[in-house]
């Protein structure tokens, strides 16, 4: 750029009022569910955007520029998500997109990624298998939350006999089909495996089935939500006990559940009683920004704090924002985060991570019963170049 | 054993959030979309009155006066207008539907409630192990379906009732207030709605959908049943039985959709369904 040029755009962008690096800035697409199915979790994580994005400016942005953050609803599904990743790289050119979504809306967006060739991190946990030249994922797949479920049951519970409720929808029979593999790989026995609809509430006949099995431990995979809280329940009220890991439930929905969700195993790469600098750290930092409107972070929240500084240390590394550049390098760098050190992989695009299985008390909060340290995501994406 | 209670409980929920829109629908005639919304309002009913520490037994009369007062308004401001057009007063009740679940978003946010059951455990009965309140429901149906069949058959109000349902203008030179009659019968259906979204509260969650998912089986039903409250009671256990069977031995994702498919079946046979006349 040329001394004259620079000059008169510094007198332009004096005369429009707008901060004079705007021209030189980093700008961070945050396309995200604010409203539809996600609307529930989409604050925690525009929040843990926003902390990121604060912390790395105050400290001085990244090479030297400040960082921008753009949130974009897509809706929670196809269709939103087109018009949302649509608007975020062609209209605001934006250099990365990171962001917790749907399936169906990250499905939809990744035709419109390749072509804008923009790198693309998704934080959030899903069913696998999601493969793209500009596509990197750092929250966990089925493989890693399976491993350490069944682990912790046959180990420390003795279970040998496992039975398994679903939703029946792609993420729900997707889990539990790995479960299911993983329990037969070593040596368990599924002796039941049942599916209500998505908008199924009536859970009657699967609970008398699994009475009527009586199996060692029940894993469930239902639709967040709804679903989750009634099967719960009507296990409750069933006076059903054995073990009980649920897949699909996070860690603020059950502390809202209170004696509901008691007993029962939570497995994830996050949780908010982690012991670790990094995480008090994170929890410390968040309050003080956000106060009593914090959201609770979670699975996806903390994820999308941790891949904002995962794209800080690519672009620092590749020393520019060039989509191809900062791909190459997403897969050479590791951040340490809430979650511990978090290094997505080049070959299989996603990252090891450590699992966490909890225990929901009588008063809604969670205890760490064990953790199983860098849990491998499995054959990700490896037909898929 | 347990099959057998799976079927009764499974009636008696049936029957309890069908009753509201039997009245409604069956006896008045006015097909009301908007059901799966008050029962919604039952469970946040259930949800307010547990945040202000009321114990959840006497909540059971406020709902339904709640949906009494919310029955009444609708009756009053939006249907009142429509029961010459049956057609128009579908959409306007959907409507109606639409905008109420808006509100219950708007005041409680999109969000799952929690309410504590009123009453958990199992209880220990004819040798199986099975949840009390599940149990504690079969009796509440028969206490319901007792007091709306005394309340049509043996009253003068019910008397009135059938008459402006059979023929409003001659019910009216009689110097019955039709007006007045469905104004109640309305509002009486609206609180058998929200009551029963108070009842289902401890077996499902409290969402502003809560209750759409049991609109289609409660619509079927009260078309298989026609208008009386013990063929109802019938219906609701002929297809809980079918829908527990296929469920238990056949698939649960099959059996979410016994009602609809039986429904269908029997008016194709008999179009009166099971009523008698």
């Amino acid at each position: 750029m040329k001394l004259s040029h620079v000059l008169f755009s510094l007198g332009v962008m004096t005369l429009l009022g707008v901060p004079a690096y705007a021209a030189d800035m980093i700008r961070i697409g945050v396309p995200v569910g604010l409203s539809g199915a996600n609307s529930v979790v989409a604050p925690s994580i525009v929040q843990a955007s926003e902390l990121a994005v604060d912390e790395i400016n105050a400290a001085g942005g990244i090479l030297g520029k400040k960082v921008e953050l753009i949130v974009a609803d897509d809706a929670s599904g196809a269709v939103g998500a087109q018009q949302a990743f649509d608007s975020l790289i062609f209209k605001k050119g934006v250099d990365v997109i990171i962001s917790a979504e749907t399936s169906a809306a990250r499905n939809a967006a990744l035709p419109i990624v390749s072509r804008g060739r923009v790198p693309y991190i998704y934080t959030s946990f899903y069913e696998g298998n999601s493969c793209n030249k500009w596509l990197y994922v750092n929250g966990w797949v089925p493989e890693q939350l399976s491993a350490a479920i069944v682990d912790y049951l046959q180990k420390r519970e003795n279970a040998n006999t496992f039975f398994l409720i679903g939703s029946d929808y792609a993420f729900g029979r997707g889990v539990l089909e790995f479960a299911r593999k993983y329990i037969e790989s070593v040596g368990g026995k599924v002796v039941g495996e049942e599916y209500l609809p998505m908008d199924g509430n009536d859970w009657t006949a699967i609970i008398s089935k699994l009475r009527a099995a009586a199996p060692d431990a029940l894993i469930s995979c239902t639709a967040g939500g709804a679903p989750n809280v009634s099967l719960g329940k009507q296990l409750k009220s069933a006076g059903v006990n054995v073990p009980y890991a649920n897949m699909a439930l996070d860690e603020g929905t059950a502390k809202d559940m209170g004696n509901v969700a008691s007993g029962v195993l939570v497995c994830g790469s996050y949780m908010t009683s982690l012991d670790t600098p990094e995480n008090k750290k994170f929890l410390a930092a968040l309050e003080n920004k956000f106060g009593k409107d914090m959201k609770t972070p979670n699975e996806l929240s903390v994820p999308q704090y941790e891949a904002i500084y995962a794209y800080k240390a690519a672009v620092e590394k590749a020393g520019s924002t060039k989509g191809k550049d900062v791909i190459k390098a997403l897969g050479e760098v590791s951040v340490t985060g809430p979650r511990g050190t978090v290094k997505m992989d080049p070959e299989t695009r996603h990252a090891a991570l450590n699992m966490y299985l909890s225990q929901v008390q009588e008063d809604g909060s969670m205890k760490i019963l064990d953790s199983f340290q860098n849990v491998e995501p499995g054959p990700q994406c490896r037909n898929c170049r | 054993m347990s099959i057998c209670f799976d079927i009764l409980t499974t009636a008696a929920l049936l029957f309890i959030v069908t009753s509201g829109l039997m009245m409604i629908f069956g006896v008045m005639q006015i097909v009301n979309f908007s059901h799966g919304a008050i029962i919604s309002v039952g469970g946040y009913v259930s949800f307010v009155l547990a945040q202000l520490g009321i114990p959840g037994w006497y909540g059971w009369i406020f709902a339904f006066l709640v949906g009494a007062l919310v029955g009444a308004l609708m009756e009053r401001l939006v249907v009142r207008p429509l029961y010459k057009r049956p057609l128009d007063a579908i959409l306007a009740t959907w409507g109606l539907g639409i905008v109420m679940i808006q509100i219950i978003t708007i005041c409680f946010g999109r969000g799952i409630q929690f309410v504590d059951a009123p009453l958990q455990g199992t209880w220990h009965l004819l040798g199986t192990d099975y949840s009390s309140y599940r149990l504690v429901m079969i009796p509440v149906a028969f206490v319901i379906c007792a007091l709306l069949v005394a309340l049509l058959n043996g009253t003068r109000f019910g008397v009135r009732t059938r008459a402006v349902i059979m023929n409003e203008a001659l019910a009216e030179s009689l110097g019955i207030n039709a007006g007045l009659i469905r104004f109640i019968t309305f509002s009486i259906g609206a609180g058998l709605g929200t009551l029963a979204g108070m009842l289902i509260t401890p077996l499902s969650s409290v969402d502003p959908y809560m209750g759409v998912t049991w609109l289609t089986s409660a619509f079927m039903l009260v078309m298989v049943s026609g208008h009386s409250f013990l063929s109802l009671l019938f219906t609701c256990l002929v297809f809980s039985t079918f829908q527990v069977l296929v469920s238990t031995y056949v698939n649960p994702v099959l059996g979410g959709m016994t009602i609809a498919v039986l429904a269908a079946a029997t008016l194709r046979i008999r179009p009166r369904g099971f009523s008698r006349d």
